[in-house]
């Protein structure tokens, strides 16, 4: 495990009491991490640093930099105290990030496992091409949110912009609010959840009445986030599988936008 | 990818110098090139002209013949003229002239015969400032940061489809359209198409660049009874591509998204003072502590963002 070096030049503020023996020289510790103007990579190499020693990481003076806090191990637990810029969490391995405001383009961009809140706002392709994990944004998200998804869930508590879902192979997208035009335009095999109004299906999608199973999967989960609700009337939106057997020869059939 | 931002001040303030802010923070979106659309006090009449000059060593000549241009055409020089003192191959003239008889048009088009000279700008408030090289070092060319104006929009450029030359960077002016400028992020996929039926009806073109032209097409839609907000509706239907572009005139700055919405624009709205920029990361320069920010993700989007200017602001 990593120690702390005071004389790396990061800006960490080492926590002003012991860690319990035995659990990692920060373990059950908060730290915390000044982004400012530093060089990101600087900031990430802190931020792993803190993680190694087993602390709890908070993350401030975010100013919207991109790539924070991107393939961070299991176990880690941060909070990021602002808005961050773009693919933050991207190609996260486990870890627990929390993000206290807004999130750019890219949020969670292929992460593997783990969990990631937003509380505010995310920008365009949340949770593009994320193979596993959760990634939970209780405001808004904006178009191609779950673009080319592989895995895992993404619920957004608000709506979703256009061609979300575009592309995804696998996982679940839920809407506990509107999608907008172009809703699981091209799906493979995902499978999106609308709630409240879609402003239009995309090609080769349809929508389908979910079972009572598949609908207490889905609830289940929002349960443990806090925001079930089994009034809730789900549209399901899956892959019509014509683009499955994609004829060149058709492809002016295809196109919508 | 290239990066865009607009400044909107509530009086006369440092436009150029936070817009040298916006753009240094997108200094990774393209160092190719850096430039700047300010807008000054306005004149009641006359112009303030921008020329460049593709070589240094035929200064003389060439102030010879900008001010005969202008004096055939029933103008003055209101001031002597200036020009950078870089040192670079290529200069930077900026010319003050009273109002010419001819109409814009004529003179500028006149200008193309001159050997090495292309008229960048011709506003009553508009000065295009450009050159290659990141922000910091074309503000430090060009004093930039000591602009005090309204309002403006800069550009970072990534060179994609025409080359890395001071003539080809951001923004332009939609010539002959006094005061009206684009930066844009994006490229067109029916240019050539659009550029023909501009050129048929009489307009001529500085470059080979799709921006120049969306600029153009926008003052032409204007000067045919649209406003500002229709013709930024009507460019998104029209124009086909991938773009963002923010349009610049003497009292507005507008903006439009192309239908699939891959290029990003993000602003901060406080009244009119209003900042906008491609990334919000560099908008945070301005803006450290959070704030409200609206971000332009949705296709088809267009805005309206008014500017003042001196002569309408309150003392």
């Amino acid at each position: 495990m990593a120690g702390h070096d005071p004389g790396d030049g990061g800006d960490v503020t080492a926590p002003a009491h012991s860690p319990a023996a035995g659990t990692g020289a920060g373990a059950g510790t908060e730290e915390i991490v000044e982004v400012g103007h530093r060089p990101i990579r600087e900031v990430n190499a802190d931020i792993r640093k803190a993680v190694a020693r087993g602390s709890r990481v908070r993350v401030q003076d975010t100013l919207s930099r991109h790539n924070l806090g991107v393939a961070l191990p299991e176990g880690a637990d941060l909070v990021f105290e602002g808005s961050v810029g773009y693919y933050c969490g991207g190609l996260n391995n486990g870890a627990t990030i929390r993000v206290e405001r807004n999130a750019g383009w890219g949020l969670g961009e292929a992460m593997a496992s783990g969990v990631i809140t937003v509380d505010g706002y995310a920008g365009m392709a949340a949770g593009a091409s994320m193979l596993g994990g959760l990634l939970h944004v209780r405001g808004d998200a904006g178009p191609r949110t779950g673009v080319a998804q592989k895995g895992g869930d993404i619920v957004v508590e608000g709506s979703v912009g256009f061609l979300s879902g575009f592309m995804a192979h696998a996982g679940r997208i839920i809407v506990l609010a509107d999608a907008a035009d172009a809703a699981g335009d091209s799906l493979w095999g995902g499978e999106m959840w609308v709630a409240g109004n879609i402003g239009s299906p995309g090609v080769d999608s349809r929508i389908v009445e979910p079972d009572a199973e598949e609908v207490a999967s889905v609830e289940d989960l929002l349960s443990s986030l806090g925001v079930g609700d089994v009034s809730r009337r789900w549209k399901k939106i899956v892959s019509g599988q014509k683009l499955w057997h994609f004829e060149s020869r058709d492809a002016q059939a295809w196109l919508m936008i | 990818m290239c990066g865009i931002a607009g400044r909107i001040l509530d009086r006369p303030g440092p436009v150029g110098a936070d817009l040298v802010e916006l753009m240094q923070a997108q200094e990774h979106r393209g160092a190719d090139s850096t430039g700047f659309a300010l807008y000054g006090e306005p004149r009641a009449e006359g112009f303030v002209v921008k020329v460049f000059l593709s070589d240094r060593g035929h200064l003389d000549r060439s102030l010879v013949e900008l001010h005969d241009l202008i004096t055939d055409h029933g103008g003055e020089l209101t001031a002597d003229p200036t020009w950078d003192d870089t040192g670079q191959s290529h200069v930077f003239i900026r010319l003050e002239i009273s109002e010419p008889v001819s109409p814009v048009a004529r003179w500028v088009d006149a200008a193309d015969e001159l050997e090495g000279v292309e008229i960048q700008s011709v506003g009553r408030s508009l000065e295009i400032i450009e050159d290659v090289g990141d922000a910091t070092e074309v503000a430090a060319k060009h004093h930039v940061g000591e602009f005090i104006g309204t309002h403006g929009v800069g550009h970072a450029r990534l060179a994609t489809e025409s080359t890395v030359l001071p003539t080809a960077s951001h923004p332009f002016w939609a010539r002959p359209f006094p005061d009206v400028a684009i930066v844009h992020n994006g490229q067109l996929t029916n240019y050539y198409l659009q550029r023909r039926r501009l050129e048929r009806a009489g307009y001529r073109f500085t470059t080979e660049n799709d921006s120049e032209m969306i600029a153009v097409w926008l003052s032409d839609q204007m000067s045919s009874g649209s406003d500002l907000a229709r013709a930024l509706a009507t460019s998104v239907k029209t124009l086909d591509g991938v773009f963002t572009y923010l349009l610049s005139t003497a009292d507005a700055i507008g903006m439009a998204k192309d239908r699939l919405a891959i290029k990003p624009i993000v602003a901060i709205e406080d009244g009119i003072v209003t900042a906008m920029a491609t990334e919000e990361q560099a908008l945070r320069h301005l803006y450290p502590e959070e704030g409200e920010t609206v971000n332009y993700d949705g296709p088809g989007l267009t805005r309206v963002w008014p500017a003042t200017t001196p002569a309408t602001v309150a003392t």
